[in-house]
C-alpha cells in the first residue's frame, strides 16, 4: 500500500511541471524600447513601415495580426490592460469603435499636422495613415462602359442577381456599408443589404472575388482599388481579365476609406507609440505608400500616391465622417439580412 | 454405401506436406473419428472436406459427385456440409436464434420455429435465442454451433475439435449430447480430435493420422487391441511392449508363456499388452500361482491407484497403474496374472 | 454451468493493448476498461451520458472520507482539475447562452442563416461519412485481403493523406480548378483529407477478423458476397461507426478547408463574426449550436454502435485471414488504391510542386520561414509535452486505479476534445480578457486549448504503455531494496517512456496543422507555419505559401508513420 499511494506522486510531479513551463510564457515578455502594434492593415505594408522605423529609430515593433473589427472589439473588451501600444486599421470604424470607448490618447499635434484635414477625425484621438478607394471590379469580357452599374445602389436591383460577388464577412466590405449608412439612412441600407443577400455571392477575401471575376465565375466584385494594381505589379494572372470601374459622383460607391492609426492611452511606450505614428504620416511612411507594393493611397500633406493610381482627387468620393462610422449597426444589420 | 470418398489426397504449406496421401472412405449413416497428435494434418483434412481450402493432388468424392479433384474445386457454400469448429465460431453480431437460422433459407417465422426446435433438440433452454454468444457458456455456444449446422439439414457433419475447449466434466457429456442428436438425425459424421478416448468413445470408425498419413484405419476395438506399431499403440493408450519368440499360438516373453492374437507366426517379435491385461498378487500368499514373478522397484500412491514400475527377472522393467487398495512397497515381490492374448507386431 | 462459463468466454481477452483503440489517437477514444473485444475505435457516449447523471455520487464515493488525502487521492484531484478545465469551453458555451438571454438567443438561433449553415452541415455529413465508409473499406479490403500488387505500399497511401493538412488539401484542388466551390467541392476534399480516419480502424478490424468465421457462414451455404455482407461488414461497424464519428467531428471543427473553397459551415460563420465583432453574442450562438451538432453526431454514434461488442469468442488465437486471389482483377483493382492516391497525394504533390517550381528561389524568404519553423516546433514541443503531462494522472489512474470516477473523468476529456477548436479559441479569449487577465494572450492559454483539444491522443498512448508494465515489477523493485519513489522511477516511468514519447507526437501532429484555435489564442508576435500559409494564402499569394505547406507536409510524415504504426501495434500485427 505504501509503495502505490507514494507512487501516486509521480503523476503529481508531472502535473507541477506542466504548469511552469505552462506558466512562464515567453511571447508576453518585452524588452523596453519596443512597441506592440495591433494591426489590421495589410501585414505586408506594415511590416515595411516597422522595418523602417525599427531601422531609423531603433524601437523594436512586435505585430498581432488580425482584422479590424476584431482587434477593435478585442482592445475594448482588453480595456486598460491592452497590451496593445499602437493600432492600426484598414478602414475607420474600428478606429471610431476604439475611440468610442475612450481608449485612445490623443495624437500627437506635430503628426496631425502631417495629414490634411478629412483624413483625420475632428477630435485628433486618431490620424489617417492611408487611403483606398470603392471600386467595381469587372470582367472586362462581359462589362462595358455602357453595361457598367451607374450607382453602386444599382447592384441590389433584381437585374444584377448572380452577377456580382464581394466579400460581406471583411472590415473592409463593411466599411462600405457603413459609408452607405452614413449617407443614405438605415432603411435604405437595409432595402440595400437584402438585395445584396439576394443578388450577390458572398466570398471570403477581396483578392480571392477579384479572382474570381478574373476566371468569369462574376461579372463584378464590390472591392477596393489596390488588389488589382498589387496584382498587375506582380503576374497579373489574377487581373488581367479586369478593369476598375470607379463609380465618381459622390455615390456611396465611390467611398474613400481612411485607414487608422491611433496610440493606446493604455500604452506604457506612449512616447514611442508617438514617433511611430509621426513616423508613418511623415515623409518616411507616406514613401513607403508611393513606392512599395501596397497601392493604398498616401495622404501625407504634399505627399503623392504612386503614379500608377488614379489621383486621390480625381475620384468625387461622397463626404463621409470617418469619427462616426458606425460599425456594430453595420454588424447588426448585415447578421439580420443573413450575410453575417 | 460409401458417403464420402477421399483417394490419395495431398495438400502442401510451403515444402511441407500437411497430408501426403491420404485415402479414406465414410459410409453413409457412420460416424468416423481421425484421431492423430497436433499437427498431424487432421484439421487441414476437414478443411479441405468442408472446402475452405483447396487440396493440391488426389479426389475428394461426396455422393459418387466430385468436390474436389485438384482442378476442379466446389465452394464451400454449395457443398451442403456442415461444420462444428472447435470454438463454436458463432456469429458474435448475432443472436442465438439468428445464428441458428443463418443459413436457412426460409422467412423469419419459419426460422425463428426452426431454431426454438432446434434448440429443444440439442438439449437449450429455448429461453436463450435471444441472447447473444458471449452470455452463453462454452458448452452451450458448441450446442448452438451444432444446432446452426444442423438447421441446413447437411449430409454430412464435421466436426474439429469441438469439444477440446471445454472443462473435462462437460466434455464427456457434451459429447454424449452431440452424438445423441447426430444418431437420431441419421447424419453422417466426421469428428477430427486428438484425444483418443474421445474418437474411441464416439466413433464406429477410427483414423489414426500421423505426419499427413493414416497409420491405421478400423473399427475402435480393432484399432485399439491390434494396432499397427508400436507408436500406434502407445498413442491410443497405455501399452507394454516385450520382446518374445512366438510359436504355436504362444509367445515365450519375460512374463512367461503367453497366448497370441497371431497363430501363424513363428520368430521373434515384438508383442503388446494393455495394463487391463494385467494383474498383480502378492508372492507367496496364493501358494504356486501362474506367471511371472517380478519386483516392485518403485511405487507413487496416486489415490485410487498406484504407479508402480515393476522389474522382471530378466532385468527389463515396465510401468503400470494398479489398484491402491493392496498397500505395496518398494521392494515387495509381485506375481504377475495375464488374461487373454497378446497382440503381436509382426 | 457456473464452471464453464468463464471459460468460454475469456480467452482472448487477456491483451490490454488490443482492446485500446486506434482513432483515438485523434479525437476520441474508447475509454472505459469494459474487457471487450479488440474493435472499440471511439470513444463510448452512452457510458459518458451515463457516468454524468451519478456524477456527483462518484467523486464522494471515490474519495477516502474522513481520511487526510494519499498521493493517489491527490492524482485523482489532480485529474479532476484538469478536467474542470477541460470542460470550461463546453461550460462557457453554455453560460453564454444564458447570460444573453432567452429572447435574443431565440432571435440570433433562429435566423435563416443558421438555417442555411445547418443545411450545409447536415447535406456534408451526409454525403461525405457514406464516401469514406465505402472508399476506406473497399481501399481495407484490398489493401489486407487480396493479392493485389503492393499491398503494404496502398496500405501507407491510404494514411498518407494525413500527413497534408486539411486547408493544405483544399489549397492544392483550387490550385488545379480555380473556380471550386460549394458543397460538391467540400465532400471531394473531405473524403480525401479524411478517409484515412476511416481507413485505419477498418483495416485494423479486417486484420483483427476472425477468418473461421467467414468459413462458416461459407459452410452455412453463403456465396463470398453474401459472406462479406452478412459476416465481414457487420462486424466492421464499431469501426466504422468510430471513424464516422472521427470524421464528423473534424467536419464541424475544420476552418481552412472550407474557408478557401467558399463553403459556409458553422466554424466559417463563427470566425467571420469573430472577425467583426471579436467575440459577440451572434458568435456564441452559432457556437451553441455547432455544440448541439456535435453532440448530436456523439448521440447517434453512441445509439448506432449500441451496447455491443464483437469479441472474438473462444479460445486460442485467430488464424490469419486467407488472401483472395484476384487472378484477372489484380490489375484492374489497381485502379482503386491509384486513384485514391491520385486524388488524396498527387494533387497536392502537383500543385505544391508547381508552385514551388514558378515562384523559384524568391518564395524562401528564409528569415521568415525559420522563425515560423522554430516558433512551430517550439510551440508543437511545448504543447505536446504538456498535453501529455496533462494526460498522466489520469491515464495512470485509469490503469492502476480503475473506479467509477477515473472512467467518468475520460469521458469528461472525450467530450471536451470533441468540441471544435473554434468554440474552445472563443471561450478562453473571453474568459481570459475578462476574469484571469494574467493568462491573456500567453502560451500558457493556448497550451491550455491544445490540452483541451488532443489529450485523448497523448491519454491512449500512455495508458497503453503503461497496462504494458505490470505493477508486480514495482513491487518486485521495491523488495529488491529500491525506495517506493525509485522504485516507480526505475519500473514504470522508464517502461512506459516510449508511449509518453509517442503521446508528445501524436499530439504535437494536431497542434502543427492546427489553424484555427492557434490563430484565436496565438500569443502577441507568434506565426506559426499554418497561420503564415493562411495568411499568404487569404492574400492568394499561393507560391510564397508553398513552402510552408511543404514544410507542414515534411513535419508530419514521421508523426503520421508512428500513428499509422501505431494502429498496427494496436491490431497485434
Amino acid at each position: 500500500m505504501r509503495t502505490s499511494s507514494l507512487a501516486g506522486v509521480a503523476p503529481a510531479l508531472s502535473i507541477l511541471a506542466f504548469s511552469v513551463i505552462a506558466l512562464s510564457s515567453p511571447a508576453s515578455a518585452q524588452v523596453t524600447d519596443s512597441i506592440t502594434i495591433y494591426n489590421a492593415q495589410h501585414e505586408g505594408l506594415t511590416k515595411e513601415w516597422a522595418q523602417a522605423f525599427t531601422e531609423e529609430t531603433g524601437i523594436a515593433v512586435t505585430i498581432r495580426q488580425g482584422s479590424d473589427l476584431e482587434i477593435g472589439n478585442q482592445i475594448v473588451q482588453e480595456g486598460a490592460n491592452s497590451p496593445a501600444d499602437v493600432f492600426l486599421t484598414e478602414n475607420s470604424p474600428a478606429m471610431a469603435l476604439v475611440d468610442g470607448k475612450g481608449l485612445f490618447e490623443p495624437v500627437d499635434k506635430a503628426t496631425l499636422d502631417q495629414v490634411p484635414d478629412g483624413f483625420k477625425p475632428g477630435n485628433g484621438h486618431w490620424v489617417g495613415v492611408a487611403a483606398r478607394s470603392t471600386v467595381f471590379a469587372y470582367d472586362k469580357r462581359k462589362l462595358n462602359e455602357s453595361t457598367l452599374p451607374k450607382s453602386m445602389l444599382d447592384l441590389a436591383r433584381p437585374e444584377w442577381k448572380g452577377r456580382w460577388t464581394a466579400s460581406p464577412s471583411g472590415a473592409d466590405f463593411q466599411a462600405i456599408v457603413g459609408a452607405l449608412l452614413q449617407l443614405k439612412g438605415e432603411e435604405a441600407t437595409a432595402a440595400w443589404l437584402r438585395g445584396m443577400k439576394e443578388n450577390a455571392t458572398p466570398i471570403r477575401g477581396n483578392s480571392t472575388a477579384m479572382k474570381a471575376v478574373n476566371a468569369g465565375q462574376f461579372e463584378g466584385a464590390l472591392i477596393y482599388h489596390y488588389y488589382y494594381f498589387g496584382d498587375q505589379a506582380k503576374t497579373g494572372e489574377n487581373s488581367n481579365n479586369v478593369l476598375l470601374h470607379y463609380f465618381k459622383n459622390q455615390d456611396p460607391g465611390a467611398f474613400v476609406s481612411i485607414s487608422g492609426g491611433g496610440v493606446l492611452a493604455s500604452s506604457k511606450h506612449k512616447e514611442q507609440a508617438q514617433a511611430f505614428l509621426k513616423w508613418v504620416t511623415g515623409k518616411g511612411g507616406q514613401k513607403v505608400l508611393r513606392d512599395g507594393t501596397s497601392y493604398e493611397y498616401a495622404i501625407g500633406k504634399g505627399e503623392a500616391s504612386n503614379k500608377a493610381l488614379v489621383p486621390l482627387a480625381e475620384l468625387q468620393a461622397p463626404k463621409v465622417e470617418p469619427a462616426t462610422l458606425n460599425n456594430a449597426k453595420v454588424t447588426d444589420m448585415m447578421t439580420a439580412a443573413g450575410l453575417l | 454405401m460409401t458417403l464420402l470418398q477421399l483417394t490419395s489426397l495431398r495438400k502442401n504449406y510451403g515444402s511441407v506436406a500437411a497430408l501426403d496421401g491420404v485415402a479414406l472412405s465414410v459410409p453413409a449413416g457412420s460416424r468416423t473419428a481421425i484421431v492423430g497428435p497436433s499437427g498431424c494434418g487432421k484439421t487441414t483434412l476437414l478443411r479441405l472436406v468442408a472446402g475452405f481450402d483447396e487440396p493440391d493432388g488426389g479426389t475428394i468424392s461426396f455422393d459418387g459427385q466430385v468436390l474436389a479433384d485438384g482442378t476442379f474445386q466446389m465452394p464451400a457454400h454449395k457443398r451442403g456440409i456442415g461444420i462444428v469448429a472447435q470454438d463454436g465460431c458463432l456469429f458474435p453480431h448475432l443472436t442465438v436464434s439468428q445464428n441458428i437460422g443463418f443459413g436457412m433459407e426460409a422467412g423469419r417465422a419459419v426460422k425463428e420455429a426452426r431454431a426454438a426446435e432446434l434448440m429443444d433438440m440439442v438439449g437449450l433452454d429455448r429461453a436463450m435465442l435471444s441472447r447473444k454468444p458471449d452470455q452463453l457458456s462454452g458448452g452451450q455456444q458448441q450446442r448452438v454451433a451444432l444446432a446452426r449446422a444442423l438447421a441446413r439439414k447437411p449430409r454430412l457433419m464435421l466436426l474439429d475439435e469441438p469439444f477440446s475447449a471445454l472443462d473435462t466434466g462437460l466434455r464427456a457429456a457434451t459429447r454424449k449430447a452431440v452424438t445423441e442428436v447426430l444418431t437420431a438425425a441419421g447424419i453422417t459424421t466426421l469428428l477430427v480430435t486428438h484425444d483418443q478416448g474421445e474418437a474411441l468413445a464416439f466413433a464406429d470408425q477410427v483414423a489414426v493420422m500421423r505426419a499427413g498419413r493414416f497409420a491405421q484405419v478400423g473399427s475402435p476395438r480393432d484399432v485399439y487391441s491390434r494396432p499397427v506399431d508400436a507408436t500406434t499403440a502407445t498413442f491410443l493408450g497405455e501399452a507394454i511392449v516385450l520382446p518374445a519368440t512366438i510359436g504355436e499360438g504362444r509367445a515365450d516373453s519375460p512374463l512367461g508363456l503367453l497366448d497370441v492374437d497371431d497363430v501363424a507366426y513363428r520368430g521373434r517379435a515384438a508383442i503388446m499388452l494393455r495394463p487391463e491385461q494385467i494383474s498383480v498378487t502378492r508372492e507367496g500368499r496364493g501358494g504356486v500361482g501362474e506367471g511371472a514373478v517380478g519386483t516392485i522397484a518403485e511405487i507413487t500412491f496416486c489415490g485410487p491407484t498406484c504407479d508402480v514400475r515393476i522389474t522382471l527377472p530378466d532385468a527389463s522393467s515396465f510401468r503400470l497403474d494398479i489398484p491402491s487398495r493392496e498397500a505395496f512397497s518398494a521392494g515387495d515381490e509381485i506375481r504377475i496374472g495375464v488374461s487373454g492374448a497378446a497382440h503381436v507386431f509382426r | 454451468m457456473s464452471q464453464e462459463s468463464s471459460h468460454g468466454v475469456s480467452a482472448p481477452r487477456k491483451d490490454p493493448i488490443a482492446r485500446k483503440d486506434l482513432l483515438a489517437l485523434d479525437l476520441c477514444g474508447e475509454h472505459g476498461d469494459d474487457g471487450g473485444g479488440g474493435l472499440h475505435f471511439v470513444h463510448d457516449a452512452t457510458r459518458v451520458g451515463s457516468a454524468m447523471t451519478s456524477a456527483t455520487d462518484t467523486m464522494v464515493s471515490a474519495s477516502p472520507r474522513h481520511r487526510l488525502p494519499t498521493a493517489s487521492s491527490w492524482t485523482l484531484m489532480i485529474a479532476v482539475l484538469v478536467a474542470v478545465l477541460a470542460l470550461m469551453p463546453l461550460g462557457f458555451v453554455l453560460w453564454a447562452t444564458v447570460v444573453t438571454g432567452w429572447e435574443t438567443a431565440i432571435q440570433l438561433i433562429f435566423r435563416g442563416r443558421v438555417g442555411d449553415l445547418l443545411i450545409n452541415t447536415v447535406l456534408l455529413i451526409l454525403l461525405t461519412l457514406p464516401v469514406c465508409a465505402a472508399l476506406a473499406v473497399a481501399l481495407a479490403w484490398a489493401t489486407e485481403r487480396t493479392d493485389i500488387p503492393g499491398a503494404r505500399f496502398w496500405s501507407w497511401m491510404a494514411v498518407a493523406p494525413l500527413t497534408v493538412p486539411a486547408f493544405v488539401h483544399s489549397y492544392a484542388w483550387i490550385g488545379l480548378w480555380p473556380g471550386l466551390n460549394g458543397l460538391g467541392a467540400g465532400v471531394a476534399v473531405s473524403v480525401v483529407a479524411y478517409f484515412p480516419f476511416m481507413y485505419l480502424p477498418v483495416s485494423a478490424a479486417f486484420r483483427l477478423l476472425d477468418p473461421a468465421l467467414e468459413d462458416q457462414a461459407a459452410s452455412l451455404g453463403l456465396a463470398p458476397f453474401a459472406v462479406f455482407r452478412r459476416v465481414v461488414l457487420p462486424q466492421l461497424r464499431l469501426a466504422l461507426c468510430g471513424g464516422a464519428l472521427l470524421i464528423g467531428l473534424h467536419l464541424l471543427a475544420e476552418y481552412g478547408l472550407f474557408a478557401m473553397i467558399r463553403f459556409d459551415t458553422f466554424t466559417t460563420a463563427i470566425i467571420d463574426q469573430f472577425q467583426s465583432t471579436y467575440n459577440g453574442v451572434a458568435a456564441y450562438m452559432l457556437a451553441l449550436v455547432l455544440v448541439l451538432c456535435c453532440f448530436v453526431l456523439l448521440g447517434l454514434e453512441a445509439a448506432l454502435r449500441g451496447r455491443s461488442r464483437y469479441a472474438r469468442l473462444g479460445s486460442g488465437v485467430a488464424r490469419r485471414a486467407k488472401v483472395a486471389r484476384l487472378g484477372a482483377w489484380k490489375y484492374p483493382l489497381l485502379i482503386l488504391p491509384l486513384v485514391t492516391a491520385a486524388f488524396s497525394l498527387g494533387i497536392p504533390a502537383l500543385t505544391l510542386g508547381r508552385w514551388l517550381i514558378a515562384g523559384g528561389a524568391g518564395i524562401w524568404r528564409m528569415e521568415e520561414i525559420g522563425l515560423a519553423l522554430w516558433q512551430t516546433l517550439a510551440i508543437c514541443l511545448v504543447g505536446g509535452l504538456t498535453t501529455t503531462a496533462a494526460a498522466v494522472p489520469i491515464a495512470w489512474l485509469s490503469v492502476r486505479r480503475p473506479t467509477r470516477a477515473s472512467r467518468f473523468l475520460e469521458g469528461c476529456y472525450y467530450l471536451a476534445s470533441s468540441m471544435p477548436g473554434v468554440v474552445v479559441a472563443l471561450a478562453l479569449v473571453t474568459i481570459t480578457v475578462r476574469a484571469i487577465l494574467p493568462l491573456y494572450q500567453t502560451v500558457a492559454t493556448i497550451v491550455l486549448a491544445y490540452v483541451v483539444m488532443f489529450l485523448p491522443r497523448a491519454l491512449v498512448s500512455l495508458r497503453a504503455s503503461i497496462a504494458q508494465v505490470p505493477v508486480e515489477l514495482e513491487q518486485a523493485a521495491a523488495s529488491l531494496g529500491r525506495s517506493p519513489g525509485n522504485a516507480l522511477w526505475s519500473t514504470t516511468v522508464r517502461l512506459a517512456a516510449p508511449g509518453a514519447a509517442a503521446g508528445v507526437a501524436l499530439s504535437s501532429l494536431g497542434i502543427m496543422n492546427e489553424l484555427t484555435a492557434t490563430q484565436m489564442l496565438a500569443p502577441n508576435g507568434t506565426r506559426t507555419l499554418a497561420m503564415a500559409f493562411w495568411a499568404l494564402t487569404s492574400e492568394i499569394d499561393y507560391a510564397g505559401a508553398a513552402p510552408y505547406a511543404l514544410l507542414m507536409v515534411v513535419f508530419s510524415m514521421p508523426l503520421t508513420w508512428l500513428l499509422h504504426h501505431q494502429s498496427k501495434k494496436i491490431a497485434g500485427r
